[in-house]
Parts: structure tokens; C-alpha cells; sequence
């Protein structure tokens, strides 16, 4: 209703506004995250927090990437009579584009949702001013430990998801082919070359970081009470989702400059 | 401080297995590349590089050995590519082995493919040159298909006419695949020709007998076919035949002419052999000449006695008596 009523010009306005203030954001970030004193301990726990807690579930979607791709592409490489090639080609789809995307996908729903919800809920309960009162940076305490964490830990979330989902497609080819597990390996390694793994790693921090950004920015300034905070929550994995789809063009765009893909 | 400890283990764990994977990731792809492992580089000149990228497998008889390091512009015609090899499999390109590019499969990446040397030759050296060999590309395999489709249809074309032909029974072979009649011949023809060739199978085995016989010796054609001496005479009485033939010829040439002239002629000869009247008008002189010759011999024989010759006919009776004795 509300954004029905606002003009173009002033979305125009609001998106940039956002797009300015997410960048002071992150600007902020940086100089508090090289400035001490750190906070390791709650880095680790929110570390744990990002990677461990979320594991389960991107080991299980990794694993289901893994089958699914395999199974529908199956049919049509047989068609072709190019069902040697499966393991290339689910190694090149997986490592280079669809685990990176769909893992941090997985991510920024989980993570983005509950760090937006997280600080939202500290802000409209006013824990955040009361931690500027009792002399504790938040900022640095709340929000770079999250960004760090989700940077750190949604490129090892990725890895994992890619080797499940490796290992979900061999399971298919070595029931439905008899292909081996040295032989699919084989392939999957012959296939992937540098310009494969570390273009794939490096977009994975770009979203890792993005994740945790959006999430912090939209939860650290939460309004409008507790409506805020759910509100924050869902911002945040829809924002922090278009931006991992934004990061992944940019990201292959630079990568076709550095490696002639 | 339980619970986070317990956290951070399992965080470390976490982190440990998933950097692991990526430095196996990392190590399995630069080992393709030859990263982790010693090696050498070759170079050679082509023309055209097809696509050729850095990176791309270099293969040896079929073996990964190598990627492809550089592709540089010599000059207009000329790319030179750098390839990193293996060091182990070094001794085995000699340096006259040859190098071509392909595609690894029929739609797969571009590769370099060594042939091996003969082993008469040395072992490349790092920084050696080889030879370069350009196969045939795609484009040129497909226009000469386009030729060989274009060659094909004209004969698939010619191809129906001849069906055509033969199915309406139009010529000889449609005439033999469709006649009934002419099978028949056919099938009556093919008897007798089996009956020809046993009869002709018969006979050669008269004649084998026959030749066996002529083997044996003092036999006249054993004499004839082998006898080298006989064959000498037999040469010699053939040519004295020739001669004598030669002078018959010449002698009935004469004859001829004679007869020619008798004929032609008007000498006696001619009326005797044509004018019949003559002939009998000559019978009767001839008799009687004989009937005269009697009177003669009569008239002689009264001479005889006549006492005015008889003396005369004695002396020529003693005479002869003297000479014969």
C-alpha cells in the first residue's frame, strides 16, 4: 500500500539511498575490522554459528544438486551418446557455477534471515544501545564478527556442497552407468582446470560477505518495532539473494577477462 | 566454556576438512597441470592452431604428457606453441617426432598429439624444436563431403534409372530378371552346357590318352614331335617337295602354254585332238597303210624268192650271222 503510493522517482531515490547507505555500511565495516581490539571468541562462535549450524543442510542440498543434475541430464547425454561425458560436465557445472550459487542461496536464507532477525530484534529491544552505553562497540562486536564469519565460512560451506553433490552424482552414474569411482574422479579432475576452482572460491567470499552485510545492515537498522524485525529478516534474504546473483554475473564477467574462459 | 569448547572443535574440524578438500582439489588440478612435478618444454611452428588455448593437453600415443604453455605469433604464418611435458617422458620423443593438433573427441577441446620417432634418433632436449604436420581441418573434411554427397546423388540418381530399368524389364538384365521364358533358355542352355562340358571333359581325356599314346617311343608321331633328327629329314624332304612342286608348276605352266598353242594354233596337232573326221579319215589311212604295208611285206617276201634278188638276200642274211656271232 505504501508502495503504491510513493512515486517512481522516489523508489528511484529509496534504492539509491539504500544502495549508499549499504555501502557507509560496509565502509564502516572495514575500518572496524582492521581496527582492534578483535573480538575472537564471538568470531568463532559466530563461525560456528554460520558453518557448523549450517552444514547439515547444505551437505543435504549439495547431495540432491548432485543427484538431480545428474539424473535429468542423463537422458539427453544419452541421446547423444555422450554419457562418458557426465562426470566433466557435472564437475564444471557444479565446482564452477551451480555450487557456489545454490550453497550460498542455501546461506543467505538461513544466515541473512537470522543474523536480520538476530540484530533487528537487538535493536528494537535497544540491546545495541544499551551496549554503546556499557562502552562496548557493537558495531564491531555484532556486525564484524557476522561479516567475517559468513566471509570465512560460506566458501568452505560451498566446498562441502560441491563434494556432496560430486558424490551424489557418482552415486547415480556408478548404479545406472557401472562407472568406478577412480574413473568418475578421474574425469570430474581431468575436466576442472585453476580457472575453474578459483574463480569459484573467490565469488564464494564476494557472497559470503554479502550475505553477512545485508543481513547485518538490514538487522543493525531495524525500525517500526517487532513488525521491523520480520521485515528486516525477509529484506535481508531477498536483498542479500539478488546480490549474490548480481556478485555471480560480475564474477564471471571478470573471470572470462583473467582466464579466457 | 563446556559448550564452546565443544563448538570450537567442531568448528575446527569444519574448517580443517574443508580446506582439505580444497587443497586436494587444488593439488589434483595442478598435478593435470604438471604443477607439482618436474618438467621440460618443447616448441613447435604451425600455421594454423585451430583454437589452440594455453592449457590445453598435450598427448603422447594417446598419453596425457603435458599442456600446452604458450601460443605465440612468430610472424604472419607462423604460431609457435610451447608445450610443458613431463620429464619422465622425455626419453621417449625423439627428435623427429611429430606433432599435430586434433580434438579430443569428435566435438571435445583442441590437443596437441606427439607421433613417435623412429628410435634411431636422439632424445628432444629441453627447448628443442619439433616438427609440426596440419591435418586435414573440418572445414576441409566438410567440403570434401560436400563433393563425395554431391558425387553420391548423382550416382543414387543413376542408381534408380538402372532399378527402374530392371524392374520394368527394360534391357538385358531386366529381361533376365523378369522373362520367365528366357530363364528357361537360360536353365536349358546351362544343361546343355553341362552336357558340352562333360562331353568336352570326355573328349579331353580321349585326347590325353591319345597324346599318352603319342609319348611311346618308335611310335610315328613319337618320331614326328620328338625325334630331332627325323624332324631334320622331314624338313629336308618338305623343302625337296617344294622344289619339286616348284618345277611341277613351272612344267605344267609349259604344258599349259603348249596346250594353249596347240589349241589356239593351227597346226596338225590341234585338228588331231579336235577335227573328228580327220581323226577317221587318219584311221582309215592308217589301215590303209597297214593293208599296204601287208602287200608290201607280201611283195617283199616274193622279192625274196625272185632268183634276180635272191642272191642279194643271202649275202645280208650271212652278214648278220657274222655279227651276232
Amino acid at each position: 500500500m505504501m508502495l503504491s503510493e510513493k512515486s517512481i522517482g522516489s523508489l528511484i531515490s529509496s534504492f539509491f539511498k539504500q544502495i549508499g547507505a549499504l555501502t557507509f555500511f560496509a565502509g564502516h565495516f572495514f575500518k572496524e575490522a582492521i581496527q582492534p581490539p578483535y573480538e575472537f571468541n564471538e568470531l568463532l562462535k559466530q563461525c560456528y554459528s554460520v558453518g557448523n549450524r549450517s552444514l547439515p543442510l547444505v551437505s543435504l542440498t549439495g547431495f540432491i544438486i548432485g543427484l538431480v543434475l545428474t539424473l535429468q541430464t542423463r537422458p539427453t547425454l544419452q541421446e547423444f551418446g555422450a554419457v562418458s561425458w557426465m562426470p566433466s560436465m557435472v564437475g564444471i557445472s557444479i565446482v564452477r557455477e551451480i555450487g557456489p550459487v545454490i550453497i550460498a542461496l542455501i546461506c543467505a536464507g538461513r544466515v541473512a534471515s537470522g543474523i536480520g532477525a538476530e540484530l533487528g530484534s537487538m535493536r528494537v529491544t535497544e540491546q545495541i544501545d544499551a551496549m554503546e552505553v556499557s562502552g562496548t562497540n557493537p558495531f564491531k562486536f555484532l556486525v564484524v564478527t557476522r561479516i567475517t564469519a559468513t566471509t570465512l565460512m560460506v566458501p568452505l560451506l560451498v566446498i562441502y556442497g560441491d563434494v556432496l553433490a560430486l558424490y551424489g552424482s557418482f552415486l547415480v552414474e556408478h548404479f545406472k552407468g557401472d562407472v568406478s569411482a577412480r574413473l568418475f574422479f578421474n574425469q570430474v579432475f581431468n575436466a576442472l582446470n585453476f580457472s575453474d576452482l578459483i574463480p569459484a572460491v573467490i565469488k564464494s567470499v564476494f557472497f559470503g560477505f554479502a550475505i553477512g552485510l545485508v543481513g547485518c545492515f538490514k538487522g543493525y537498522y531495524c525500525e517500526k518495532g517487532t513488525v521491523g524485525v520480520g521485515l528486516a529478516a525477509n529484506t535481508a534474504v531477498v536483498m542479500s539473494s539478488l546480490l549474490i546473483f548480481i556478485l555471480d554475473f560480475i564474477a564471471v564477467i571478470i573471470s572470462d577477462i583473467f582466464y579466457d574462459l | 566454556m563446556a559448550r564452546s569448547a565443544s563448538e570450537r572443535l567442531r568448528l575446527g574440524i569444519l574448517v580443517t576438512v574443508a580446506t582439505a578438500f580444497l587443497v586436494v582439489a587444488a593439488y589434483l588440478i595442478g598435478d593435470k597441470e604438471n604443477m607439482f612435478s618436474k618438467t621440460f618444454s618443447i616448441g613447435v611452428l604451425f600455421n594454423n592452431v585451430n583454437g589452440l588455448k594455453e592449457g590445453n593437453n598435450v598427448r603422447f600415443s594417446g598419453v596425457n604428457v603435458g599442456t600446452v604453455k604458450s601460443i605465440t605469433m612468430q610472424n604472419d604464418t607462423t604460431i609457435k606453441v610451447v608445450m610443458v611435458l613431463k620429464e619422465e617422458i622425455q626419453p621417449f620423443i625423439k627428435k623427429d617426432a611429430v606433432a599435430t593438433i586434433g580434438t579430443d573427441g569428435l566435438v571435445g577441446n583442441m590437443i596437441i598429439n606427439i607421433i613417435p620417432g623412429k628410435n634411431t634418433h636422439e632424445p628432444v632436449q629441453d627447448g628443442d624444436q619439433i616438427k609440426s604436420y596440419s591435418k586435414i581441418g573440418a572445414d576441409d573434411l566438410l567440403s570434401t563431403l560436400s563433393v563425395t554427397n554431391e558425387n553420391a546423388a548423382l550416382l543414387t540418381a543413376d542408381l534408380l534409372k538402372v532399378t527402374e530399368a530392371l524392374t520394368e524389364g527394360k534391357g538385358t538384365l531386366g529381361r533376365l530378371l523378369n522373362d520367365t521364358t528366357m530363364a528357361e533358355d537360360l536353365s536349358k542352355t546351362l544343361t546343355n552346357l553341362k552336357y558340352a562340358s562333360y562331353k568336352a571333359t570326355t573328349s579331353l581325356e580321349q585326347l590325353s590318352a591319345t597324346l599318352n599314346g603319342v609319348d611311346r617311343e618308335n611310335s610315328i608321331a613319337n618320331v614326328l614331335f620328338k625325334d630331332t633328327l627325323s624332324g631334320m629329314r622331314l624338313k629336308s624332304v618338305i623343302r625337296d617337295l617344294e622344289n619339286s612342286g616348284e618345277n611341277l608348276d613351272s612344267l605344267l605352266t609349259n604344258l599349259n602354254l603348249i596346250v594353249y598353242d596347240i589349241k589356239g594354233g593351227k597346226g596338225a596337232l590341234k585338228y588331231l585332238t579336235t577335227d573328228t573326221v580327220l581323226v577317221q579319215q587318219l584311221e582309215k589311212t592308217i589301215q590303209n597303210i597297214e593293208s599296204g604295208t601287208e602287200s608290201f611285206n607280201q611283195n617283199m617276201e616274193a622279192l625274196k624268192h625272185n632268183f634276180l634278188f635272191r642272191r642279194y638276200f643271202k649275202k645280208l642274211e650271212k652278214e648278220q650271222e657274222k655279227q651276232n656271232d
